[in-house]
């Protein structure tokens, strides 16, 4: 499964929503990314990819696309 | 290394010091034993003076089941609140998944409850209970409490959500 696979499914299972979905999610687009939600993702995200997020990134992870943009930061290219 | 945190025999003053919950919505007697980020062993003697039997019910008392998750949530509270940045803390309800009520639980039984903490990150604590009578398994219920003034601090920036 590639990074993005990986990355992906983490949105995807933990809001239970579909790939398409993803595309330019934002935090509080949909019900399920609450701050509990927020707190689902974030752990799907660091199990995903064995990693421990800086709270100043837990905090500026806002969208689909800047989580990937954050984990490059973990040398994880999507 | 640091050296394991070991309370015993909390009495129901020295409980709710670690947690908010208060009569007639407090349900614990004693914590036999707590391992702060591992487990919690505690136990409540139901006596017919509880609140709920009168009307729960009046020709057959029995705890109702909104009593039985309480209980056992609040012997799990003990697995994580006994951290000391984290004592006295308010909690809340994320999710309450697989209950299962067992035996009925009747005025004179004594429910003995195994709480194990299975991960505590950034507010959010996840863990099974277990509830005991004589030995036999009374209840159960796997659980996700929150502690919101330790998780909010990690939502993203946005004025959306106050």
């Amino acid at each position: 499964m590639s990074n993005l696979e990986k990355y992906t499914k983490a949105f995807t299972e933990t809001f239970e929503i579909t790939e398409e979905q993803t595309n330019g999610l934002k935090y509080q687009d949909i019900q399920a990314w609450d701050s509990v939600g927020h707190m689902g993702l974030v752990a799907a995200i660091e199990d995903a990819f064995d990693i421990m997020l800086d709270p100043d990134d837990i905090v500026d992870l806002s969208s689909f696309e800047k989580g990937i943009e954050i984990l490059k930061k973990y040398n994880i290219e999507m | 290394m640091t050296e394991k945190i070991v309370l015993q025999n909390l009495d129901s003053q020295q409980i709710q010091e670690y947690q908010q919950n208060r009569y007639p919505c407090f349900f614990v007697d004693k914590i036999v034993e707590a391992v702060p980020g591992e487990y919690a062993k505690g136990y409540k003697n139901f006596t017919y003076n509880e609140w709920f039997f009168p009307a729960h019910f009046e020709d057959e008392p029995n705890v109702p089941g909104f009593v039985q998750i309480e209980t056992l949530t609040q012997v799990f509270l003990m697995t994580f609140l006994t951290f000391p940045e984290y004592k006295g803390k308010k909690t809340g309800f994320v999710s309450v998944n697989n209950a299962k009520f067992r035996k009925k639980i009747i005025p004179g039984d004594r429910l003995d409850i195994i709480a194990e903490l299975d991960s505590y990150r950034r507010g959010l604590a996840k863990g099974k209970v277990k509830g005991y009578i004589d030995g036999e398994l009374a209840n159960e219920v796997e659980l996700v409490v929150s502690i919101p003034e330790i998780m909010l601090n990690f939502r993203p920036n946005t004025n959306k959500e106050q």
